[in-house]
Order: C-alpha cells, then structure tokens, then sequence
C-alpha cells in the first residue's frame, strides 16, 4: 500500500503572518508625548508650589507681628478679670486665699455670673 | 488648646468690673482683622523691639507672664496704636482701599496687590515703613513684588 507522501515538489508555504497595516504612530511617539504632558504639569506645578509657599509665608509672618498685640490684649483682659475675681473674693470670704495650689498663673474654669444683667 | 474659655462674650453677662487703678491704662487697639492683616508687616517692622521684648518676657515669666509682663504689653499695644495712627492720617485711603479688598476676598494678601503697592508706597514714603518678608529665599522675588499673582483670580499683570 503506497504510503501518504509530501507533494512533488513540497508543501506549500502556510501564511501565518497577518499582513494588516499598523494603526496610529509608533509606540515611541506615545511615550514621549505623554512624557511632554507630565513634564509640563510637574513644571506647572512645581512653580505653583514655590508660589504658594511663599504666600503661607507672607501670611505666617503676618500672623506673627499680629500675636504680641493680639496677646498683649487678651492677657490685660485675664489679669483683669482675675484681679476683679480676687477683690471679689476678698469681700466675701474676707480673706486672700488661693484656688490653685500653683503660683502659674491659671485661666478660671469657671467665671463670675454678675446678679445683674450687665450690658 | 482644649481650655474652655470662660467669658461670657454674649452681649450680656460681661464682667465689667474696670482694671485696678495702679495698673496704668491703655487704650485697646480697637482694630478688626482686615485692618490689622493689612497693617501687619508695618506693626511688625516698627514694633518688632517691643513684640519680642513681651514675648521674651512671656516666655521667660515660668507661667506668670499675664500678670508679670503687663508693663511690656502696654508697650507692644501702644507701638501697634502708633502704627495703625500714623497710617490713618498719612495714607487713609490707601489703607482703606486695601483693608477693604482684604475684607472682600477671605483675607487672601495675594488678591490686593495692586491696593497693596500703593499702600506699601504710601506708607515707605511717609513713615518710611517697610514689608519684608523675613526668610524669603534670597534668589527669588518677594512674592509681594511679584507683579503676576499665580493663585489670583485674575492671574495677570497686577498693576
């Protein structure tokens, strides 16, 4: 029995490439054009960041003139409040004595409620 | 900062009882914010002595400093009087003009700036007062120079 042999001649070539045409630009193009849109933001961005922290800058600084005054005010305000507190206590107690075992001084936890409504 | 504050700051219920008469008076500066940030760098540049002085004082006071550094105070509160004064009755309108631009856009410095330098103007030329931005780097323009205001809502040329 004659057995099963090549063609004369060989096989035909089997296409197995697929010869469809390449769609958009080259790979590298895509890489670098994202590359141009990042370096672009982080510039953006870099400039905007120096920018800002210079501006909280200003505004620390600002603040930072400002404290003393605004300090200095509220500390008038305590002691005055605490020297009116003492005489208070004086009159009723009829002696100094301290509330706190700390010669530091201590905002009051609780304030004196005037009898009368003051305005 | 977790104190509870005890003053009854509700219209009613105010301690009034008036300051001993043997701790000298002052009068209080009396100023709201936006005039206050506006003024902020002058008060600084004039009264940096007395600012540092109080808060030395302050410092150094182991915890007594609200009653101790009184005296100190009433200088820091007097300078910063005689600032906001000599603004008044040399650069009114400036001021004015930039405290309310300040009012009107949440305080940001960076939306005023044309009001700004012809504040900053005014007041070099009158009182000789100067903005400095301490610890600005040195190879770069004090951003309150800048005439271009990145994070404005209009970017461009300020003045």
């Amino acid at each position: 029995m004659p057995q099963d042999m090549p063609p004369s001649g060989g096989y035909a070539p089997v296409q197995y490439k697929r010869h469809i045409p390449a769609r958009g630009f080259r790979p590298w193009t895509y890489l670098a054009g994202v590359g141009a849109i990042v370096t672009y933001g982080m510039y953006k961005y870099f400039h905007g960041a120096r920018e800002l922290r210079e501006l909280s800058r200003e505004k620390m600084w600002a603040r930072l003139h400002l404290a003393p005054v605004m300090q200095a005010e509220e500390d008038r305000d305590q002691v005055r409040r605490y020297l009116a507190d003492k005489e208070r206590a004086k009159e009723l107690l009829g002696s100094e004595g301290k509330v706190y075992n700390s010669d530091r001084f201590i905002r009051p936890t609780f304030a004196y409620t005037p009898s009368n409504v003051t305005r | 900062m977790a104190q509870r504050d005890p003053q009854f700051n509700q219209h009613v219920l105010v301690d009034t009882t008036p300051m001993p008469d043997h701790i000298p008076k002052v009068e209080e500066i009396g100023a709201t914010s936006a005039p206050l940030m506006s003024a902020a760098y002058f008060i600084g540049d004039r009264c940096k002595a007395y600012n540092d002085d109080f808060m030395k004082c302050k410092d150094e006071a182991n915890g007594r400093g609200e009653i101790e550094c009184l005296k100190e105070g009433r200088k820091v509160t007097r300078c910063a009087a005689s600032v906001i004064k000599d603004i008044n009755t040399h650069c009114l309108q400036q001021f004015t003009a930039h405290w309310e631009c300040l009012e009107n856009n949440n305080h940001y410095l960076f939306e005023c700036r044309r009001a700004e330098m012809a504040l900053n103007n005014c007041i070099f030329d009158k009182l000789g007062l100067k903005k400095t931005i301490p610890d600005s780097p040195p190879n770069q323009v004090p951003v309150h120079l800048r005439p271009r205001q990145k994070f404005a809502q209009f970017p461009g040329p300020q003045w």
